[in-house]
């Protein structure tokens, strides 16, 4: 399978971010693969490795919705205001644990690709690449 | 003297005498005409030509009234020509006499009355007398009302017309003033009866008045009277005794002077209310008493009116209610320390359902990381052999996925509870109870048929319910699920479940032969959260609680009766709703 270039993780959690590191390498997902600890990390790091389309640049951002500074709405309004050649490749996944109803609302007015609850697993790894990349995993 | 010559002859001394007699009677008429006035003059032949002598003294009385008198006189001609006016009648008509002698009287009545005045005349020189009323016009235009009157008399050797003209309008003064006076006569006899009138019921109103205080004296209040106007007429010796004063006049100002500040402005405004629309008056307000204390009164007052409905006084009343008054303060004060606590209560409810929300939420990803670095670490691990530690390791892993699972569980329970919280306006739509027992039947049958569960479901004849669909589902499966899992080990499981409506509720009733609770120690942990009673069956300790929510919030209720040994009622009300 061909790897992504790049895949961005956002969350506050070391753990989280440790774990799904651990999935995404043991699968061999991606070639480069970013973690910023809230929304508005990653929107530098967007906004640094996208204004040309880079090997550097997502392809794909996980992103979850609680966290300090700027959490995932908050990330998503913005990102909705940047104006970026490579926008169109990149897809975001939310991460939620539940959604709240009236974050329901909220999240429905965003640009989001998919939603996936806690945690990643493997299978859900898989049914990213093959819904937005058209990849399959190679069989174990 | 010499002898008659008898050559006088008879002839001539007849003719002698004639003339004697002829004489005489010239003399006598003479005398006659002076005594009547009929001539003012004599001529009389003397020695130097003839002598006029005027008869001054015969008339002069005559004149003299005719010219100084009020009404007016004159004498007319045959034509109607003034031939003599006096001074009143140059008055009357506004000219001087020179300007009336000789004019024609007729040219001062005014057309209208040309009639009136031609009859007048007519009468008199037909009758010698005529009389009539008719106004003259002056040159300035005038009418001037006269009486007249019209006498035939001969003078100087004619006939002449003697007129007497009486100014009336003197006279229609005084009918204007005998009017005058008439009507005030009138007016001060209609006085003296309003006078009358006023006084005999003034008398009423004191008589009534006076009937009013002897009963007012005997009530146990303190009671007062006041006039329409609102000035306080009357007390009795009870306020007197309340203020502490041994009595006397009622003072304009005493609500002023003993209400309490705070309550004076509203009870005068009360008062003034009353005064304009004639309703009750009704006010509470504190009055000082002898000892200079407030106590509250309830002050009532009903407007008295006489028998032709008008309003004679204010009767009013002042009833001490300060004991009541101060229950009701207390009582007051004791309910809205209740509706604080409630609203205090109904915060922390509140801040518990978002606390179990939050936590619910915020301990899942904790949980799924453990769960995580459990799976990274058992990947870490060497795989298992046949060497012992390793084989207690795999228990342990073993066992901390159990935890893991169990701690998912109960966040996953906390996270339905906190759904059901917010789910107050789930849709409803019209269910049949036998459809939903028959669908949670299905979800159940392995259970049933495990255990051998005889159940008798008996809700054919129920009416449908206004219900959420999930919630109902939830309620059924509840209750049976729990019929089945508290069996008695020693017998068959019979669950009857049935129905019975009333005009308000209908009863969903699920009874089971199982082990039965002790409701004296249990009833009020028996619907609590996480309560669990029996521990050989796997439960949540939640399901009951998530019952009572679901009726609760739909205005309906749960009821049990159980009895150690030999089973237990669950009875569910569905409030019902009319279209």
């Amino acid at each position: 399978m061909e790897k992504l270039t790049c895949a961005l993780l956002v969350d506050d959690d070391q753990t989280n971010n440790y774990l799904n590191k651990l999935l995404l390498s043991r699968l061999q997902v991606t070639d480069k693969l970013l973690v910023a600890l809230n929304g508005q990390e990653a929107l530098a790091l967007v906004e640094e490795h996208c204004q040309e389309a880079t090997p550097s640049c997502p392809a794909l951002i996980l992103l979850d919705v609680k966290m300090p500074v700027m959490n995932g709405f908050e990330f998503l309004e913005a990102y909705a205001e940047l104006s970026l050649p490579q926008k169109h490749a990149i897809i975001i996944v939310m991460l939620t644990t539940s959604l709240h109803p009236q974050d329901m609302e909220r999240v429905q007015k965003l640009h989001v690709d998919g939603f996936l609850s806690k945690p990643l697993t493997k299978a859900k790894v898989e049914g990213i690449l093959e819904t937005y990349f058209h990849r399959h995993l190679p069989k174990e | 003297m010499k002898m008659p010559e008898p050559e006088v002859n008879v002839t001539a001394l007849k003719s002698e005498n004639e003339e004697l007699r002829l004489r005489l009677q010239e003399a006598e008429d003479l005398i006659s005409a002076v005594r009547t006035g009929a001539v003012d003059a004599l001529a009389i032949q003397g020695a130097d030509g003839p002598r006029i002598f005027t008869l001054e003294g015969a008339d002069q009385g005559y004149r003299t009234l005719i010219e100084q008198m009020n009404e007016g006189a004159m004498l007319l001609s045959q034509e109607g020509v003034i031939l003599y006016g006096n001074a009143a009648l140059a008055t009357l008509l506004r000219q001087g006499l020179e300007d009336i002698i000789g004019t024609t009287f007729a040219a001062f009545v005014p057309t209208d009355f040309q009639a009136s005045w031609q009859a007048i005349v007519a009468k008199g020189w037909d009758a010698g007398k005529g009389k009539g009323e008719l106004p003259l016009r002056t040159p300035a235009g005038q009418l001037l009302p006269l009486s007249l009157s019209a006498n035939m008399l001969h003078f100087n050797g004619g006939l002449v017309l003697a007129c007497i003209l009486t100014d009336l309008s003197a006279q229609h003064e005084i009918k204007a003033i005998q009017a005058l006076v008439a009507e005030q006569n009138a007016e001060i006899s209609r006085q003296q009866q309003a006078l009358k009138i006023q006084e005999a019921a003034q008398q009423r109103i004191e008589q009534a008045a006076a009937e009013v205080s002897r009963l007012l004296e005997g009530i146990p209040q303190i009671a007062w009277t006041a006039n329409p106007q609102g000035v306080t007429t009357y007390f009795n010796r009870r306020w007197f005794d309340y203020i502490g004063q041994s009595g006397g006049q009622p003072e304009q100002v005493w609500w002023y002077n003993y209400q309490h500040p705070a309550d004076r402005d509203a009870a005068a405004a009360r008062w003034q209310q009353s005064l304009e629309t004639n309703h009750v008056f009704e006010a509470e307000f504190r009055l000082r008493n002898h000892a200079g204390n407030y106590r509250w009164m309830l002050s009532r007052a009903l407007p008295s009116y006489n028998e032709r409905g008008e309003l004679m006084q204010w009767i009013g009343t002042c009833t001490d209610i300060h004991e009541q008054k101060m229950t009701q303060v207390r009582i007051d004060q004791a309910q809205k320390q209740l509706q604080e606590n409630n609203a205090q209560l109904q915060r922390a409810n509140i801040d518990l359902d978002n606390f179990i929300y939050t936590a619910s939420h915020d301990l899942k990803a904790p949980i799924s990381n453990i769960e995580g670095l459990l799976h990274a670490l058992l990947e870490e691990l060497p795989s298992a052999g046949p060497n012992q530690p390793e084989q207690s390791v795999a228990v342990l892993l073993t066992m901390m996925q159990d935890s893991v699972d169990r701690f998912k569980r109960t966040l996953d329970h906390l996270t339905e509870v906190t759904k059901l919280q917010k789910e107050y306006a789930a849709p409803t739509a019209w269910l049949s109870l036998g459809t939903t027992i028959q669908d949670v039947c299905l979800d159940l049958a392995p259970l049933m048929q495990e255990l051998g569960v005889q159940l008798e479901v008996a809700v054919a004849d129920c009416p449908a319910v206004l219900f959420s669909e999930k919630n109902l589902r939830s309620v059924v499966y509840n209750l049976l699920s729990n019929a089945f899992k508290y069996r008695a080990p020693d017998r068959v499981p019979q669950v009857r479940i049935w129905c019975e409506a009333t005009s308000e509720y209908l009863k969903l009733a699920v009874q089971d032969n199982g082990l039965g609770l002790n409701l004296a120690t249990h009833q009020h942990k028996l619907f609590a959260m996480f309560e669990r009673f029996h521990t050989h069956v796997e439960g949540s300790g939640i399901g009951l609680y998530m019952v009572k929510k679901i009726m609760e919030n739909a205005g309906g209720r749960i009821e049990v009766q159980s009895e150690v040994g030999v089973g237990s009622t669950f009875s569910v009300y569905f409030r019902r709703w009319y279209t």
